[in-house]
């Protein structure tokens, strides 16, 4: 059941008839049914993977759960017997068999992932380096599907056993309400990737009808729908056009598309996460932000901050800051202050976690060398922006440049915005080789008069639909601006009288029925982002 | 040890009013940088084991919350 559909609007307009109306205690039950419902209605046989990750996890956290509260009981009573050492020791000691069950459940979460969506990639590439080697290679290529949402619900599964294991918060010990917080069918689909401490307790707390709270929520749908209908599926037709078949293309066109996919992406996953949200806030439930306005950004690092909000964190929170701060990387810090100097040595560790975070991030996205590719091209980035940071400083403070104005500001967002799309390449090259090729035509022939000789006509769009574009980035870039700003626009839409709102709700309906991307031509439908 | 607290973060950050700041993480004053910048010195400075578990907003939001988080930590051994 696609997100973008009539049949998903009824379900949403159902499923909360039925919710509201049901008694309190039974509320949450409604929500593991719907979810359910909507996960068969997308894959009925790739079901099982859920529920056995779901299985999985419920059982490892459970007994997680169990040591944590024996380890608190005991503890208390021997509080008064025990020295510090003893007490450390036996922390230690527990923290131990934790970990066993920490490497299962991973182990098997992850494994599942790892086998449906990289097996082919990893034997493929064995075969490969074998023919190279002159052996024949034997691994084969299985017709694996990938279950609906694996890569982000095992995140979530992941986050939840290391929490546990951390002590954050008390083991689930009702296997159905923790089935629900694993399948929430809002956020199942494309994110965000929710920790249980934030999520759990909304879904099994029963949320009475709020009128204000479901006019938020509408308005937020539309508002997703009008980013995914009107922008993204209109800038793919000429993205596609491009990127399938890229040799014809040269300079500013091949730039327009890696830009254009930039922004594609950005209106259809940040569209999906409106739609998310809103499903999740008629339901009385606040889903995780995602996205803080990532094309404001001044530097890569903070686009990262504001993009795909909930992947970053899950990166900081259990790969970054674990590998920054283990005891392996504390020797490779000393080691390389040692070779390399106070400054630089201190800071490698860190760089080389966070490459790898990057790295990660890259591949989470797909079984190729081209998202290695981008997950490289980010990290380099941000690395050498930092390690080059007292350099910059330098240069600026010789030319006598101004930093603290507008015109700097905007000169450091138009630079991110070329470096993000630049990486695009990769992310929407057909392969890593064509991908750098893009790149090498784009700086090397380049031509201005493609903006007069009406070359983006020919991309598969009209002069209407650019126009189109243009307007609706125009508004996305005003209501960013009044964000930024602190302005809470669907709270000030509020506060107006009903006949200017639902002028607004009718007229924002109208402009999605008319401009919004239907017909042959377009390929709306899935989300970028389902596809992971 | 606010002293020297203040020390190692002004070092850290120069262009940070620590004193004034409370909402450290919440704002995203902190990065995940300057954060495993700050623990390594927190560690070695005050010879205490902060580790992955303890990287809490609330235990670095504010001054007061990283010497609350430290002399915790000290007790603890």
């Amino acid at each position: 059941m696609d997100f973008i559909s009539a049949t998903f609007v009824v379900f949403v307009i159902l499923l909360s008839a039925v919710y509201f109306i049901t008694p309190q205690k039974a509320k949450w039950c409604i929500l593991l049914l719907g979810s359910y419902i909507f996960y068969m209605a997308s894959s009925v046989k790739l079901l099982f993977f859920l529920v056995l990750t779901t299985a999985v996890t419920f059982v490892c956290g459970l007994i997680l759960g169990n040591i944590n509260e024996k380890q608190k009981t005991y503890l208390k009573e021997h509080k008064n017997e025990m020295t510090r050492e003893e007490k450390k020791a036996f922390k230690s000691r527990t923290s131990g068999k934790k970990k066993w069950i920490v490497a299962a459940a991973v182990l098997i979460n992850l494994g599942l992932l790892i086998f449906l969506k990289y097996f082919n990639f990893i034997g493929g590439n064995i075969n490969s380096l074998l023919a190279g080697m002159g052996i024949e290679g034997k691994i084969p290529h299985l017709n694996l599907l990938l279950p609906l949402g694996i890569s982000f619900y095992t995140l979530q599964s992941i986050a939840y056993i290391v929490d546990l294991y951390r002590g954050k918060y008390q083991a689930d010990r009702n296997f159905f309400k923790f089935s629900l917080f694993m399948s929430f069918f809002p956020q199942i689909v494309q994110g965000p990737i929710a920790r249980y401490d934030q999520l759990a307790h909304q879904l099994y707390e029963a949320h009475k009808f709020d009128y204000y709270r479901v006019t938020q929520g509408v308005q937020l749908i539309l508002w997703g729908f009008m980013k995914k209908l009107i922008l993204a599926d209109r800038l793919a037709v000429a993205v596609n056009f491009v990127f399938d078949n890229p040799d014809p293309h040269e300079g500013f066109v091949l730039f327009f598309a890696a830009a254009g996919y930039g922004l594609q992406v950005y209106a259809d996953f940040c569209g999906g996460m409106d739609v998310a949200r809103g499903v999740a806030q008629i339901l009385g439930i606040e889903l995780a932000l995602n996205f803080e306005r990532p094309y404001f950004a001044l530097s890569i690092e903070e686009f990262w901050r504001r993009w795909h909000i909930t992947l970053g964190g899950w990166m900081r929170d259990y790969v970054f800051y674990p590998l920054s701060l283990s005891k392996a990387f504390a020797t490779l810090g000393k080691w390389t202050r040692k070779i390399f100097g106070n400054y630089i040595g201190k800071k490698l560790p860190t760089f080389l976690s966070m490459f790898i975070v990057f790295l990660l991030v890259g591949v989470w996205h797909g079984s190729s060398w081209k998202y290695v590719a981008y997950g490289i091209w980010n990290g380099t980035i941000i690395v050498s922006s930092i390690l080059l940071e007292p350099v910059y400083e330098k240069v600026l403070k010789k030319c006598r440049v101004n930093t603290d104005c507008f015109s700097w500001r905007f000169f450091q967002m138009m630079r991110t915005f070329v470096l993000c799309s630049f990486g695009r390449f990769f992310s929407r090259g057909i392969s890593c080789m064509t991908s750098l090729d893009m790149m090498k035509r784009t700086v090397t022939n380049f031509n201005p008069w493609v903006f007069f000789d009406g070359s983006f006509l020919e991309l598969g769009l009209g002069y209407k639909d650019f126009y189109v574009i243009f307007i609706f980035i125009l508004v996305l870039l005003v209501a960013g601006v009044m964000q930024e700003r602190g302005i809470r626009i669907r709270e000030k839409i509020a506060e107006q009288n009903l006949y200017f709102r639902w002028l607004l709700y009718i007229g924002a309906l109208v402009v999605l029925l008319i401009y919004g991307s239907y017909g042959p031509e377009y390929a709306v439908g899935e989300f970028i982002y389902q596809q992971f | 040890m606010k002293e020297q607290l203040l020390d190692i973060l002004n070092d850290l950050r120069p262009d940070v009013e620590f004193e004034k700041e409370k909402k450290l993480i919440d704002d995203g004053v902190l990065d995940s940088f300057d954060i495993v910048s700050l623990v390594s010195e927190l560690n070695s400075e005050f010879d205490v084991e902060i580790n992955v578990m303890d990287l809490e907003p609330d235990n670095f939001n504010t001054v007061e919350a990283m010497l609350e988080l430290i002399v915790k930590m000290q007790e603890e051994g």
